[in-house]
């Protein structure tokens, strides 16, 4: 009776079946794939791309009490990406002692992202003995600007007054004008912060590349926008360039070995970093890689089955 | 120390902070746009697009004076003064821009609230007159005013005078407020963010199986430079296959030809020769059109939709 | 109980809420669905005010009193006209009067398309500069460590040249305002296609990454932070 119920059935064909994989199977191989290699400690070779060496050399050739401009312009929704790109920038920063100034004009959620952020990396390099930093005194977080666009000429044209009157929290302190701040001790222009860096999963970075001039930029972006940002990088109008987890994992793997070509240092305390499973790009870059493999395969299966179902159908 | 002595000089354009003159001023200033809008929405219907358009180009109309408006130069000198007509109108031009920056920045805040006030007059109506899923807009409604109410609460406490004694990782200093904002925001609003995102990650692998063929020329041109980049990314593969050239083929010496067989200067080279000129291309397509339509913008050239 | 771990248990529970939806559409879904806007809503009344209103409008228009040996600041009253005017824009909710929402966005557009020429020589103008390469050698046939700074090679050239062919090719295929009639128009305009494909490609191959990565980030988050190094270690160390 079974053999009746399926004799007029027909068989697929093998191109057929390579192209029918059911979508609950696929998403259950990739959750697999994606969370399996988490757990196990693959070390993968890495040559850092030439941005995102040109990105680390220029941040760490900078002397302590140095100042830069951060537009943090990401919140977690980009975590896998944004938050690795921010977490390396500021363990740099801290390292280096170089003071910062973030502000943000993507979204409401962005300077609380930040401050998150700040607060844990600020913890875990002084728990490791590494320098101290306070709010107020070696970084100040200046708000969200809705006005993407005449916020950032505002602070191309005149630094101070564009930031004027915003307030933020020293520790054990109250709501202080950032303008008293030693992030702006001796402040007159933008020029007077050494980069300009962009952390962002947005649209902002175009509206930042037509409006700032009057300091160098450096971008932090998600891997999808890292097409577009290349031939800014490409033209001279970045001077580094961190794109997607691939950059994470450059900037870290930089951070770990330095750039000895260039005569660049490694950043003390990364090793420890590395040992304990805190690099994100570290973390996350096998597992893509991994990811990345499925999906070719995926690919692949499912063109070769449809060349065989072209071959059967002639 | 007179900390007074430290104000902006007194003019009719400001006042002490608190003082009952400046209350007076801000309150008859509140009266009297209000005054002139209630004003125009009784004007005739003549009268609408001329005042659009005005309103429009004139705000345009700042910024391009800024960009084609000789920038005033030596304001380091003691006096900051213009020395003529031209020079006053650059300083004017430059100092003005900090608070157009403010206005476009103020009117923008105040106009995030539009989506806000939407939302909550569809969801509201959903609950007053019980209707379908009601429920889910009641869930809704709980969670934005449970984390207005914690957000607003931990802020008010953060301006306190001891404002700065609550750090923002938890600590003995944090009271149920500054708990329930970061359960709130971190711990749900935050999770979840990051959650929607990587939902199109099942949907690519999906999408990428079913659709990505190799059905034409361009479909196949697609599918290889995509495979090329995404190949780009496996150190795994790449630097096996460059210690090889480099040090099989190429004998180690870093003149020979043969180098550029290496993966990563395979991949750079396509990168820089074609990926980048190609997106150049596109993205001064998109430059030229968005100039055009930033033009049409600011002459109010486009036509649009609804009462004119 | 544990705040780290209840903060993060809340965490898993909404994300698995939301890849529920991946299974088919439900209930648990639309629950979770609900609450994130609810709270995202929530979180931009918020900051509206703590992070932009308040200081770039309020403590401008009424001053503010000395603090932390900083001087007091006058309070300039003009910025409250703009209080009816950015209002106007809810009145694009009446039948009647919604034509007054139209001003407060006037004048937003208008100064943002004021500011499109400056932006637009900004961001192409190093562009444009840059892509114009040079394609006529003056030195060897390939680079090497001999080679002088400065010269540019045989290989350089071509290069250049292939360079220089995709972006004038790419921008061909864009010409849509004129009847493409010229036969050696229509073959750039056909090559620009394919080189475009590659420009999108890699694309493509990009937005994988990033997407794949967001995807590997939730399953790190938990399991790694929270099933691991929560739940796991918090019963290991009782």
């Amino acid at each position: 009776m079974a053999d009746e119920l399926t004799k007029d059935v027909p068989k697929k064909s093998a191109g057929a079946l390579l192209q029918s994989v059911p979508k609950n199977v696929l998403f259950g191989i990739l959750f697999l794939f994606a969370t399996f290699p988490l757990f196990l400690n693959i070390a993968l070779p890495n040559k850092p791309l030439e941005e995102s060496t040109a990105f680390y050399a220029n941040l760490m050739k900078l002397p302590p009490n140095s100042k830069v401009l951060i537009a943090s312009d990401w919140t977690n929704s980009t975590r896998g990406e944004s938050g690795g790109e921010m977490e390396a920038l500021l363990r740099i920063l801290i390292r280096k002692q170089i003071k910062f100034g973030l502000y943000s004009t993507a979204d409401p959620q962005a300077p609380q992202v930040a401050r998150d952020v700040i607060a844990r990396i600020a913890k875990e390099v002084a728990d490791d003995g590494g320098p101290v930093y306070k709010p107020f005194t070696d970084y100040v977080v200046l708000g969200y600007f809705p006005n993407s666009e005449g916020t950032n000429l505002a602070v191309n044209n005149n630094v101070l007054t564009a930031f004027a009157g915003k307030k933020d929290l020293p520790e054990g302190g109250q709501q202080t004008d950032v303008m008293q701040s030693p992030v702006f001790t001796g402040v007159k222009s933008l020029a007077d912060f050494k980069y300009f860096i962009l952390v962002t999963a947005s649209s902002t970075d175009k509206i930042i590349i037509e409006r700032i001039k009057k300091t160098p930029m450096m971008f932090m972006v998600t891997g999808v926008m890292v097409p577009e940002n290349v031939t800014y990088y490409a033209s001279g109008q970045l001077k580094g360039l961190i794109g997607g987890v691939k950059g994470v994992y450059d900037l870290e793997t930089l951070m770990e070995k330095g750039e000895p070509e260039s005569q660049v240092a490694s950043l003390p305390g990364t090793d420890k970093l590395k040992k304990n499973k805190m690099l994100k790009g570290t973390a996350y870059y096998p597992t893509l890689t991994i990811c990345l493999f499925l999906l070719i395969l995926f690919i692949f299966a499912g063109n070769i089955g449809m060349f065989f179902s072209r071959k059967e159908a002639k | 120390m007179n900390l007074l002595l430290a104000l902006d000089p007194s003019s009719l354009w400001n006042g002490e902070n608190g003082s009952t003159g400046l209350w007076i001023k801000i309150i008859l200033a509140l009266l009297v746009t209000s005054g002139g809008v209630f004003a125009l929405a009784r004007a005739p219907a003549q009268v609408r697009k001329p005042v659009i358009v005005a309103v429009t180009f004139l705000s345009g109309l700042y910024y391009v004076l800024f960009w084609l408006f000789p920038q005033p130069i030596n304001r380091s000198t003691p006096s900051d003064a213009p020395r003529n007509m031209l020079e006053a109108a650059s300083f004017w031009i430059s100092d003005a821009q900090n608070i157009v920056a403010n206005i476009s920045n103020i009117i923008a805040g105040f106009l995030i609230g539009l989506g806000i006030y939407s939302l909550l007059r569809i969801h509201l109506r959903k609950i007053v007159k019980k209707q379908t899923d009601w429920g889910f807009s009641a869930v809704l409604v709980v969670s934005l005013v449970a984390m207005t109410l914690f957000g607003y609460w931990d802020w008010a406490n953060r301006q306190s005078p001891a404002g700065g004694t609550i750090p923002f990782v938890p600590s003995s200093a944090w009271g149920f407020q500054q708990y329930a904002r970061d359960l709130l925001f971190d711990g749900l609003l935050q999770q979840m963010d990051a959650g929607m995102f990587s939902v199109v990650a099942f949907y690519i692998m999906s999408a990428a199986y079913r659709a990505f063929r190799a059905r034409s020329i361009e479909a196949t041109i697609l599918l290889i430079t995509a495979l090329i980049v995404m190949l780009s990314f496996m150190g795994v593969i790449q630097k096996p296959w460059d210690d090889f050239v480099a040090g099989t083929l190429a004998g180690g010496n870093k003149d020979s030809v043969l180098n550029g067989l290496k993966l990563s200067d395979t991949y750079t080279w396509i990168r820089g020769s074609i990926q980048t000129p190609a997106i150049r291309g596109i993205d001064f397509g998109v430059g030229v059109g968005l100039l055009a339509m930033g033009l049409r913008i600011w002459l109010s050239l486009e036509k649009t939709g609804g009462n004119d | 109980m544990n705040y780290a771990l209840l903060k993060m248990g809340a965490g898993v529970l909404a994300t698995v809420g939301l890849y529920s939806m991946l299974y088919r559409e439900n209930k648990f879904y639309r629950f979770w669905e609900h609450v994130f806007l609810g709270l995202a809503s929530g979180w931009a009344l918020v900051a509206l005010w703590t992070e932009t209103l308040y200081s770039t409008w309020w403590t401008k228009m009424v001053g503010s009193h000395t603090d932390a040996g900083a001087p007091a600041t006058r309070g300039y009253w003009a910025y409250a006209i703009l209080v009816p005017i950015s209002l106007l824009g809810y009145t694009v909710f009446s039948k009647k009067h919604n034509w007054l929402s139209r001003i407060p966005i006037g004048i937003i557009l208008g100064l943002y398309s004021g500011q499109q020429l400056s932006a637009w020589q900004n961001r192409y103008l190093p562009q444009i500069m840059t892509s114009m390469k040079p394609i006529i050698p003056n030195g060897g046939l390939f680079k090497n460590s001999t080679t002088v700074p400065g010269t540019l090679t045989v290989s350089q050239a071509l290069t250049n040249i292939i360079f220089l062919t995709t972006v004038l090719c790419v921008l061909s295929y864009f010409i849509f305002s004129v009847d493409v009639k010229s036969k050696l128009l229509k073959n750039t305009s056909t090559l620009g296609r394919y080189l475009l494909m590659i420009g999108f490609g890699a694309i493509f191959g990009s937005t994988v990454m990033m997407r794949f990565t967001l995807l590997i980030d939730r399953m790190y988050f938990i399991w790694i932070e929270f099933v691991q190094n929560g739940i796991v270690h918090a019963m290991t160390n009782r």
